[in-house]
């Protein structure tokens, strides 16, 4: 992977950013929250994609918002990079350190700060895990409604930084759609705060922007998240076919026939026997494609739906269909879901997690040219897919420590990516471009698009030092892309007034 | 993941080990959350992935380890908790307490830390020696302010009044009240029956009037856990055959049908001998043997009628997980249900579970971390008791026992004596 | 009057706006024009009207998704759509009492650009929040497109949202993707009445607290019941708490039933059916029948919902005004003589405690200049605003100043 190249000059400098970081964040009861040494830096080097490993020039691991405004203060004054990292779960390595940046962990920023009911929100810190906030709620019957397979794992703040989805998205929208307020330092170390515990926000929406930015516009410190009362009850159908087209026939009638069930997703055959060795949720053995379907609501509502969903799913020749019978069953029908990326670890030394999002109708189509392509690189793949918005997720396994099976992995990968884009899709649905998809930003953008996104950029950090080199192949200065351009030959309207 | 050993290397067993489980990683992150260690710190290093991590560049580098990495290896708990979170299947066990013993073979701590650890280790698994330090630090405990925070926890450990053991000081055989149903070797462990032999009692009263004869078998000592979480294997692994000789003399000798453990932490490693000798031609068979006749003190019970229930209006009580039952040896559901098989009304410590902090030797030697993690767990039952007026904290593991009962004014029991007491035993002491 | 230039497609956009800044000129963009009194009076040397810019590209049903110029009339969206049982789950309001214009008035453009919700805004939310992708010709003269035509995708920063609700200062969106959703199957209402402000509020806020799935939730005090048209609020005068259900028949009825038996010890309890139940929610969303006083200044006030009811009362103890509750008491529709100059100070200075943002959304001219439209921002805010305004449209060509004064 191409990176930015290091500045030596930063390096050069790397004893005096050393001290003026552990002036800001001074040792603790329990250690130095400034590392520096090359094994403390190793643990770091990477996130959830961990083919590609970087150690960074120093981690720091503030505690407080102005511990980090000062940072960031310190940092911009002397052309330093930050990158930010929450869990460092990544699956496209947005969190990839930078040898010449500083690696800011948000791991102490771990206290949800505020609960109310009243208001139906939540305030905490970015490091706080996305499955802690529905935990924390629980008892009053609340959740928060976004839940991305590494729940259990993955950082509100990071949530909101890649916007991230998950398997009940369908219904209940992205992050973006459940964010009401944040507080963010920006690189030059002025600290904002955007909406609260209302809806909508002043002016324009940056609520909106920063999910789903990656970590190139600010370091987020504060949420503040929309919770949803719990359904009055939720059942999960386990429905299976025996090819994958009549599967994605039946998501494509559930919805047209008028359900937007809570979560609708899609195995196959592979990753359907690596999640049962996990979770023994009791996935059928003699199915090619399962699909998990869950209808939420009230009991009435729930039950007739189900009747529904599997009169079509038997009208299409379903060959299993299992209805979850209690609160527990549903829960382990969607464990082995969501354990499905590390699970499929069991049967291989590495993976390679791709997440292309395609209109719904063209999924069989793509299935079977990623089938042709998996013989073609002669790796095995396996299919997990949030089949109700569209959202592929191809895991291609091959073992790192064989020469050159990475580089057939990632080339496969990329050629399922364009596949999406060519059937009217989108590169990502949920992980982020990253620096995995960076380079094929131009296949989908004209350099306008690109240049346009940059100016979005330079308007919170015209330095360019929050987490380069993700998201954009090339990155433009931003007095380059503030130029205006004159337009030749176009004065049609010389005859209207001036003010 | 990737890995980079040299063939060398991978000739050995243990690094083969070593670099299945890392290539068995895939970094996703998913025990993080359940780390103790990483929960209060926040910090990569102290988590089970970064921990991974340090080891595989200690072990890949061929260096010396640095102190760094020495420190994170060290503060972990040894809890399991991770083991359970994993979904790629990753054996975190073996692999830090190889990680462990590798560090003591290529890692000079210094001398006041060498001499530290070693004494801890020595005095606890020692009970003779264990007790007579016991009774000078019960008159150093006015003094502990003078000592450096390692040996102040020791002291601070102490209780304030030593209990002198009565029935096994000397009695080795305990027949069964009626027609005897089973033979069982009890492991009486080392700290366990200098600390509390009340445990110890209660379970050989409630075993012998289900009918099953007890015997203390003869030779059997520390089961070698203490050293092996401090990298000290060949000295585990020594009290290890002597316990393997011991009970096989035993079986062999006048037949037994399990060895039964109660202090779970010990259960842990005994079931592990099975693997400890996996690789060791003499001992595989022996040990496998003598891990597969262990049970908890939990499992077996599951498998009899408890006695009938003699006591009326027990109290209400908190449950604690040992880390050792729960994700050493997966036992969560037997000791709920016997607990309330005999009456008890149960309570549930709300949110994740998290480990106390005792963790053999760990709160002696990391007292800070141990201090941090009893405080939050305790405030989480403390917080229950509270609300349901329960007066009793019931565990199965003698360090959880110790180190909450140092910070809670809830009786904190093993659920052996709660089950002894119920079925007509004595009522556990304060 | 300024001239009104009308581009049938992308390219005349391009053309006009490329000789706008090329002459150092500005440009207000329309659609149906039916919201212009809505922002800060701005003086522009022509008004560029994108109404032949109204062509459905495309519209996949099974796929929830649709694309269409941003002059698509918002009418015609939904007539397609309800021929499939399909809608905007945003439900955008129709503001043309209140701006006095043509009954059902609006463009797809206009609606996405002011990021307009109405009721449903609390369930479904926002405008901005179906917004998946489009095409837009920068201030700079430059063509530009982002999002897609999938709801998931992080491909990007997430433009459709920064240029929803930007009131068409940072680029003209001539092509718009939307998320689009199945019709409920059945609606019903229930009401209960005689509660004041903070009852009323109570009232809704247990509704979420149980299993209800309240999609819309309002409380019209008495003198606002009773400019409504449906005869069971407006013959008595009391106040009126209401929220609705939607979804299939059998769990309507079941959840209207319990937010009645939960409701039972407030008061008086009735439920609405079909045109009735529609008619309410229509009258709350589009204010301008129920705030009927055609020269009052009305603003929309945004907070938590729980502080509705006292920020109410304390602005009620300095200005003299009338409001009602939409969204759960977190959105207050107040209305108070035009000519009053201090109301805004008024509302804001109260909000400044409790957090949140007040709009005015109808004003004199003059009004409109003097007060804030938009809230205030704070310094920095107020500098990250301009510099992305510089950004998109450095000259300051679209819509100049009908957000902020210099945006």
């Amino acid at each position: 992977m191409r990176m930015p190249i290091p500045d030596a000059n930063i390096i050069a400098q790397r004893s005096e950013i050393i001290e003026r970081l552990q002036q800001i964040v001074p040792r603790g009861e329990f250690g130095d929250s400034v590392i520096i040494d090359s094994a403390g830096l190793r643990a770091y080097e990477c996130d959830g994609l961990s083919a590609y490993r970087q150690l960074p020039l120093i981690v720091v691991l503030p505690e407080t918002t102005a511990q980090i405004s000062r940072i960031l203060t310190f940092c911009n004054e002397i052309g330093v990079k930050i990158v930010a990292r929450g869990a460092g779960t990544s699956l496209s390595g947005g969190a990839l350190p930078l040898a010449d940046a500083v690696m800011l962990g948000l791991g102490k920023f771990n206290k949800i700060l505020n609960i109310d009911y009243a208001n139906r929100a939540v305030i905490t810190q970015p490091g706080v895990t996305n499955l802690s906030i529905s935990e924390a709620v629980s008892d009053a019957d609340f959740y928060y409604a976004p839940d991305p397979s590494s729940q259990i794992v993955c950082s509100i703040g990071g949530n909101v930084a890649e916007n991230s989805g998950g398997v009940h998205c369908l219904k209940y929208g992205l992050t973006t759609n459940n964010l009401l307020g944040l507080e963010m330092v920006l690189m030059n170390g002025d600290i904002i705060k955007l909406g609260g515990k209302y809806l909508g926000s002043e002016g324009y929406d940056l609520l909106g922007i920063i999910s789903g930015s990656e970590g190139l516009l600010g370091v987020i410190t504060e949420v503040t998240l929309r919770i949803l009362k719990k359904p009055e009850t939720a059942r999960a159908m386990l429905i299976g076919f025996n090819n994958a087209a009549l599967a994605g026939d039946c998501v494509a009638t559930i919805i047209g026939s008028g359900i937007i069930p809570g979560g609708m997703e899609m195995m196959d055959k592979l990753a359907i026997e690596a999640t049962e060795e996990f979770v023994h949720a009791g996935y059928p053995s003699n199915v090619e494609t399962l699909l998990i379907v869950e209808l939420d609501g009230p009991v009435v509502e729930v039950s007739d739906l189900i009747a529904r969903v599997q009169n079509i799913a038997n009208g299409l020749g379903s060959n299993y269909i299992r209805v979850s019978k209690n609160e527990a069953e549903r829960e382990i029908f969607w464990a082995g879901r969501k354990a499905a990326f590390p699970a499929i670890g069991r049967i291989t030394p590495d993976y390679y997690c791709v997440d292309g999002t395609i209109p719904r109708a063209r999924l069989p189509e793509v299935l079977i040219k990623i089938n042709e392509m998996s013989q073609k690189y002669k790796l095995r793949v396996a299919n997990v897919f949030h089949a109700g918005d569209g959202n592929l997720h191809p895991l291609i396994m091959y073992d790192a420590n064989e020469l050159g099976e990475l580089e057939r992995a990632e080339e496969f990968g990329r050629e399922i990516l364009l596949l999406c884009v060519d059937v009217g899709g989108v590169l990502t649905g949920e992980h982020g471009v990253g620096v995995e998809k960076r380079d094929l930003m131009e296949k989908v953008f004209t350099e306008e698009d690109l240049k346009q996104q940059q100016r979005l950029k330079c308007a919170f950090d015209p330095n360019g030092l929050l987490n380069p080199g993700k998201v954009f192949p090339t990155l433009h200065r931003c007095a380059e892309l503030g130029r205006v351009h004159v337009h030749h030959g176009e004065t049609s309207f010389s005859d209207i007034p001036r003010f | 993941m990737k890995t980079d050993f040299t063939e060398v290397q991978r000739s050995n067993p243990l690094m083969q080990m070593m670099e299945e489980n890392l290539r068995k990683c895939v970094h996703c992150g998913f025990c993080l959350p359940s780390c103790p260690t990483y929960s209060v710190l926040g910090d990569e290093r102290e988590s089970p992935r970064g921990r991974i991590y340090l080891i595989k560049d200690m072990l890949e580098s061929r260096d010396a380890p640095n102190t760094e990495t020495v420190s994170h290896v060290d503060s972990c708990l040894s809890c399991l908790a991770c083991v359970s979170a994993c979904p790629s299947g990753v054996d975190y066990q073996h692999y830090i307490d190889y990680a462990r013993s590798y560090i003591e073979d290529h890692h000079q701590r210094p001398w006041f830390e060498r001499f530290l650890r070693s004494l801890i280790v020595y005095i606890i698994t020692h009970a003779r020696f264990f007790r007579f330090v016991l009774r000078m630090a019960r008159f150093a405990k006015p003094l502990s302010r003078f000592f450096s925070s390692k040996i102040f926890s020791v002291i601070n450990m102490v209780p304030a009044e030593l209990k002198v053991e009565k029935i096994t000081n000397t009695a080795k055989i305990f027949p069964a009240k009626g027609l005897k149903i089973k033979r069982v070797s009890l492991l009486m462990g080392c700290a366990q029956n200098v600390l509390r032999p009340s445990i110890n009692e209660a379970t050989i009263r409630l075993l012998t009037r289900m009918n099953m004869e007890v015997v203390v078998t003869e030779g059997v000592g520390c089961c070698g856990a203490l050293n092996h979480h401090i990298g000290k294997d060949s000295i585990a692994r020594d009290l290890a055959k002597t316990n393997i000789d011991a009970w096989l003399t035993e079986f062999d000798q006048r037949g037994i049908d399990n060895i039964i453990v109660n202090a779970a932490g010990c259960g842990t490693e005994i079931k592990d001998y099975a693997y400890m000798f996996k690789d060791d031609l003499e001992y595989n068979e022996k040990a496998k043997k003598i891990s597969n006749l262990t049970k908890d003190i939990s499992e077996l019970l599951s498998e009899h009628q408890l006695p009938s229930v003699s006591l009326s209006n027990q109290p209400n009580i908190i449950y604690h997980d040992a880390c050792s039952l729960m994700y050493g040896q997966g036992i969560t559901r037997e000791p709920r249900e016997h607990l309330k098989a005999v009456g008890f009304e149960l309570t549930e410590i709300p949110g994740r579970h998290f480990c106390c902090g005792s963790a053999g030797s760990y709160n002696l030697l990391q007292p800070a971390m141990a201090e941090t993690l009893k405080d939050r767990r305790l405030t989480l039952i403390d917080k229950v008791s509270k609300s349901n007026r329960a007066s009793i904290l019931a565990t199965g593991n003698i360090g959880c026992l110790m180190q909450l009962a140092s910070g809670t004014g809830l009786q904190v029991v093993h659920t052996v004596e709660l089950l002894d007491w119920a079925t007509g035993g004595l009522k556990p002491p304060n | 009057m300024s001239k009104r230039l009308i581009p049938h497609n992308k390219k005349e956009v391009l053309d006009i706006v490329r000789g706008v800044v090329n002459d150092e000129k500005s440009i207000e963009i329309i659609g149906a024009g039916s919201k212009r009194g809505w922002g800060r009076p701005n003086k522009t040397s022509a008004l560029v009207d994108l109404s032949k810019i109204s062509a459905i590209t495309l519209y996949e049903p099974q796929e929830l998704v649709m694309t269409a110029g941003g002059g698509t009339p918002i009418e015609d969206i939904q007539a397609i759509l309800s021929e499939n049982q399909q809608q905007l789950a945003f439900e955008p309001p129709d503001l043309s009492i209140l701006y006095g214009g043509i009954k059902g008035a609006g463009t797809l453009g206009g609606i996405i650009s002011t990021n307009l919700s109405g009721p449903r805004r609390i369930q479904s939310g926002a405008a901005r929040d179906f917004c998946l992708g489009f095409d837009a010709i920068s201030g700079r003269g430059e063509e530009f497109k982002s999002g897609g035509r999938v709801v998931k995708n992080v491909t990007g920063f997430d433009l459709a949202k920064l240029l929803s609700g930007s009131f068409g200062t940072l680029a003209i969106m001539v092509s718009i993707t939307i998320k689009v959703l199945p019709k409920p199957e059945k609606t019903r209402t229930a009401l209960v009445f005689g509660l004041d402000d903070k009852q009323g509020i109570q009232a809704l806020s247990e509704t979420f607290q149980g299993p209800f799935e309240v999609n819309a939730a309002a409380h019209l005090p008495a003198d606002i019941a009773t400019n409504s048209l449906i005869p069971l609020l407006n013959n008595r005068t009391l106040s009126v708490t209401a929220v609705r259900f939607q979804g299939p028949a059998t769990s309507v009825c079941a959840r209207c039933q319990g937010v009645k038996a939960l409701w039972q010890s407030y008061g008086e309890v009735k439920e609405l059916h079909g045109c009735n139940s529609a008619s309410l929610w229509n009258e709350i969303g589009n204010v301008g029948s129920l705030l009927n006083g055609q020269t009052d200044q009305i603003w929309r006030i945004s907070v938590p919902p729980s502080e509705g009811a006292n920020l109410v009362a304390k602005i009620k103890s300095v200005v003299q005004c009338k409001t009602y509750f939409d969204w759960g008491g977190g959105l207050i529709w107040l209305a108070a003589d035009g000519k009053l100059t201090e109301v805004g100070m008024a509302i804001r200075s109260v909000l400044g405690s409790i957090g949140g943002h007040a709009t005015l959304m109808r004003g004199s001219a003059e009004l409109r200049l003097t007060s804030d439209v938009f809230q205030p921002q704070t310094p920095v805010l107020s500098r990250l605003t301009r510099s992305i305004k510089d950004n998109f449209d450095p000259t300051h060509v679209l819509n100049p100043s009908r957000m902020y004064e210099g945006i």
